[in-house]
């Protein structure tokens, strides 16, 4: 294998261009492809996989079976999916195409399959269909299905995320074993998290490739994670609107309560009899493998989890079933998570996704006041996007909308801010901003943090409760 | 057999039925689901729109069960499954029905009849029943106790959009009605208001009707444009390509994706959109067409709408329904038998705007239906803003079911009723069409009209355009969607 890149130029579908790219990779290399969120990392790597159309310059050599792995590929295959369902013309609930169908599209190895879902521990949901998987669980099925291809080349775009620490550990291993077949190519945000097998680094900024560099040049590397580095000392988070002012809560009762909660899909249960409190001012670190129930136990607090009405739930002086709304719920909360931003799918402007999580809505149906605008201008400058307020969300890369929807949870200054692994696809720059302002957030006065994350170096300062949940064996009643 | 109600009526109280729309304030929704509140409702069927509609109301506040026959829930069948795996509350129709103060009918029409006759017993005095579509009441003259509110409240979009738009903070366009015969204590539409309410349904825009209006217009709509005019204009559309020596691949792809793509510019600005995006000269090539189509097909327009108004529809469907559906499900298989449904869409890229330009018969069926579908509905008395509603605005969603799964999958996947106004409109406009199909070539529908010159008469093109913006749908059309836009996008 040898591409190559020659001046080109490719565009993607009107959104994104990438500008004169110059790059020549072979066989015996392995790249990481880094930069800011929104510089062309992942467009660059889906170039590799054909993707976008060239308008200027050459490109030569690419191998017929690409393996892809990226957040737009995964959620293309939600989508498939998501439009095969025919609930809305059959009037029947569907539930699409099964695990072990999505697996076997590309590959003409069964045997090669049966190995990698066997390490990647997914038996037991090779029935349940792909809409129906968790974050990390979908994650995994598409590492296998681009795995098993057998591909010439292997272009993984932010493979570790999402992943649980047994998993990431495993599948760093496998891709060391294929270090002497199949020529990588990574997109990774994270410096910590470059495999040492990595011969290359390419770094993207502004839609083009500004370096490229050898990994055993120290000096080159050590400018590059200058150039990535962002002090985040002087931090002021925008205020809240004084006129959207949450109703105060009893200071004497916990914000969330929760009694013997359980959680059953398709008679399987998920979560078994657990006891949860938080107090006013406590913040939380909520860990565990994939599929251990963290995103469904946070569902039943934000009322977004139909189990919410059969099991003993008290939140923010409600207990659930009683005739209360969920927009009474939800205006005590700031939330995101992945999949918050799947269903974010709006051509809104910037401004008014910052302005909606006043109104905890997806898209803004209500008129805006000038201190809400205000209020959103300000976190626009925070985030460096203030040329952007009114670019539509949805022609942003995936690491800007996580940051616009962040600042969307944060806002309104909620009594509990649950923030379901915010950083997934930011960059370290980025990375370092959430944090911080995470901190800033938890050592005030007003908001408890309620923090998701299998990354164990993104501790955070001021966290000091911790719930662990554990994967439970299938069939376990 | 049973009575067709609005033929009891005296004609001055049809025409002041048929003649009830009123697009809502969000302001008359200010109670919320207060009149709801501390009262117990349970629904009657768990498809996709009856779970959506009881999870709304749920997230509401207000208290929803599930009422399933013995046999579903023995047999653990898909809706006692969608019930139980999202919390609900189910039981049968003896344990929850004497509880309810509402009970929510959600199954299909041609259930409503067994359905009702079985609950109406058990409600206890004074309860409240609810329909999505009138077609029971109206045409089937179903008769309810005389204590019990009927109410409609009838969200028009499909149950997982109900569900997905309720979930952003937003909702979907509904209909309200009351039933005057069976309103004893008034109450029906306050109870009418705080169940839209509970589906968001206000929050998108909520049109106040009447039974008579909603079950007249829908039919009306239902099977001449929405589903007779596309299934009808797809089988000509299709058969004429490939007999001009046209690709059949291409011809298949262009109809089923062509009328989503067409219609989707009548959504956004119209029928006069919808032509805008022709170049000039195909543009007055569609106009003519479409003024002649209208002229051949108006006296079928009036006789759909005649036979719904009398009653003649509903009484021929309900005797093929007592027949085991034969008429139906014997043009259901045929339709599956066409060429256009058998042969699969090619693997050849279309641009957008290609299936405009080569698509100008199509545009022309799209305008000649909506609008013959509005005159004739608003000739017979139907409001304008309904008739809108349930001609122009619809379109584009059946459109997409044909996108999705060409025309057996559209017919198997409508209502009973409409498939089988369908099955009529088909029959009867297939030979009305046949002579002027006979004159249309592929610079019309296949090829475009691959001018070198594409100049067109002033005078001409300033008389088109006005003909296109003067229509009364256009008007009505105008005003309507810039109430939903002021809705859905302060932004």
């Amino acid at each position: 294998m040898n591409i190559r890149l020659d001046n080109l130029t490719v565009n993607f579908d009107d959104r994104f261009q990438l500008d004169e790219i110059n790059w020549q990779l072979d066989d015996s290399q392995h790249w990481v492809i880094t930069g800011a969120n929104g510089a062309g990392k992942s467009a660059l790597a889906a170039i590799l996989a054909g993707a976008g159309e060239s308008v200027a310059g050459s490109i030569t050599g690419l191998p017929a079976k690409v393996g892809l792995v990226s957040f737009e590929a995964q959620a293309e295959l939600i989508e498939r999916e998501r439009k095969k369902d025919d609930a809305d013309i059959m009037d029947v609930i569907a539930e699409g195409t099964p695990v072990h169908e999505i697996l076997h599209e590309g590959s003409r190895n069964p045997a090669l399959i049966q190995q990698l879902v066997s390490m990647f521990k997914l038996e037991p949901l090779l029935e349940r269909a792909f809409r129906k998987l968790s974050t990390g669980e979908s994650r995994k099925v598409m590492l296998i299905r681009a795995l098993a291809s057998e591909p010439e080349l292997l272009v993984l775009d932010e493979p570790f995320d999402g992943l649980d620490a047994h998993t990431l550990e495993m599948l760093q291993q496998y891709l060391h074993g294929l270090v002497e077949t199949v020529p990588m190519v990574l997109v990774l945000n994270r410096f910590d998290e470059f495999p040492d097998f990595i011969t290359h680094i390419a770094y993207v900024d502004q839609a083009r490739l500004q370096h490229q560099i050898d990994c055993n040049d120290q000096q080159a590397y050590n400018d590059l994670y200058q150039l990535l580095h962002l002090k985040t000392t002087d931090l002021q988070v925008p205020a809240a609107d004084p006129d959207t002012a949450i109703p105060k809560l009893d200071p004497t009762q916990p914000l969330v309560q929760l009694n013997k909660i359980n959680i059953t899909y398709d008679g399987q249960r998920i979560i078994d009899s657990l006891d949860w409190t938080i107090q006013p001012n406590q913040h939380w670190q909520l860990s565990g493998p994939n599929g251990s129930g963290k995103t469904g136990l946070l569902s039943l607090i934000t009322g977004d989890h139909p189990q919410c009405y059969v099991n003993d739930i008290f939140v923010f002086g409600f207990q659930r079933g009683n005739g209360e709304s969920i927009w009474q719920i939800k205006q005590f909360i700031g939330y995101v998570s992945t999949a918050l931003q799947w269903e974010y799918k709006v051509g809104t402007g910037l401004r008014n996704v910052i302005i909606s999580g006043f109104y905890d809505s997806i898209g803004l149906y209500t008129k805006a006041t000038d201190r809400q605008k205000k209020i959103a201008d300000e976190w626009l400058a925070l985030l460096g996007m203030t040329d952007r307020a009114d670019t539509p969300f949805n022609k942003l890369s995936y690491g800007d909308q996580r940051l616009l929807l962040i600042a969307r949870a944060m806002v309104k200054h909620p009594p509990l801010l649950i923030l379901d692994e915010p950083c997934l696809g930011l960059d370290d720059m980025n990375r370092q901003l959430v944090l911080a302002l995470i901190e800033k957030i938890c050592a005030g006065s007003e908001t408890s943090v309620l923090y998701v994350n299998h990354h164990a170096e993104d501790k955070i300062n001021g966290i000091d409760n911790y719930l662990t949940l554990e994967k439970r064996e299938s069939n376990n009643h | 057999m049973s009575n067709n109600y609005f033929n009891t009526l005296p004609l001055r109280e049809q025409l002041e039925q048929l003649g009830k729309c009123r697009f809502m304030s969000i302001e008359e929704f200010s109670d919320g689901v207060e009149a709801l509140k501390g009262k117990k409702m349970v629904v009657i069927g768990c498809g996709a729109q009856g779970l959506a509609q009881g999870m709304n109301l749920r997230d509401s506040g207000c208290d929803v069960s599930y009422a399933l026959r013995e046999a579903a829930i023995a047999e653990k069948r898909q809706s006692w499954k969608n019930a139980t795996e999202n919390g609900f509350v189910v039981g049968t129709y003896e344990e929850l029905i004497p509880t309810a103060d509402v009970v929510l009918n959600l199954t299909p029409d041609k259930q409503h009849t067994p359905v009702v006759n079985a609950v109406m017993p058990l409600m206890k005095e004074g309860a409240c029943l609810s329909y999505s579509h009138g077609f029971n009441i109206v045409e089937e003259g179903m008769k309810i106790r005389e204590d019990l509110t009927v109410i409609m409240v009838a969200p028009k979009c499909p149950g997982s959009e109900v569900r997905n738009e309720y979930v952003r903070g937003f909702g979907v366009p509904t209909l309200i009605a009351v039933h005057e015969d069976n309103d004893p204590k008034g109450e029906g539409l306050a109870l009418a208001k705080a169940y839209a309410a509970g589906t968001g349904g206000h929050k998108a825009g909520v049109l106040m009707s009447s039974f008579i209006a909603e079950v007249k217009s829908d039919l009306m709509g239902e099977q001449t444009i929405l589903c007779g005019m596309l299934q009808t204009g797809s089988l000509l559309c299709f058969d004429k390509m490939v007999e001009e020596g046209i690709d059949p691949g291409y011809a298949s792809k262009l109809i089923q994706y062509g009328w989503e793509t067409v219609t989707e510019a009548l959504k956004y600005g119209g029928v006069t959109n919808m032509l805008d995006r022709l170049s000039n000269p195909a543009k007055i090539k569609a106009f003519d067409l479409s003024e002649e189509l209208k002229q051949i097909m108006r006296p079928l327009y009036n006789k759909h709408q005649d036979d719904i108004i009398d009653g003649t529809f509903s009484r021929t469907m309900m005797e093929d329904w007592a027949n085991d559906d034969k008429n139906l499900l014997g043009w259901r298989a045929e339709t599956a038998e066409t060429a256009f449904e058998k042969t699969p869409a090619g693997d050849v890229e279309i641009s957008e705007q290609e299936y405009f330009d080569n698509g100008i018969l199509m545009v022309a069926m799209v305008k000649a239906g909506v609008e013959l579908a509005f005159e004739t509905m608003t000739a017979a008395g139907i409001i304008a803003d309904s008739a809108y509603y349930e001609s122009l605005h619809e379109t584009p969603l059946i459109a997409n079911t044909i996108a999705r799964k060409k025309l057996y999958e559209m017919n198997a996947t409508i209502s009973d009723t409409a498939e089988y106004g369908c099955y009529l409109y088909n029959h009867a406009c297939l030979p009305l069409l046949a002579d002027f199909m006979k004159d249309i070539k592929t610079d019309v529908i296949g090829k475009g009209l691959e001018l070198d010159d594409t100049g067109v008469d002033n005078a001409r093109l300033i008389e088109v355009n006005a003909a296109l913006r003067a229509h009364p749908v256009e008007a009505i059309g105008s005003v309507l969607r810039g109430h939903m836009a002021d809705m859905k996008k302060i932004v």
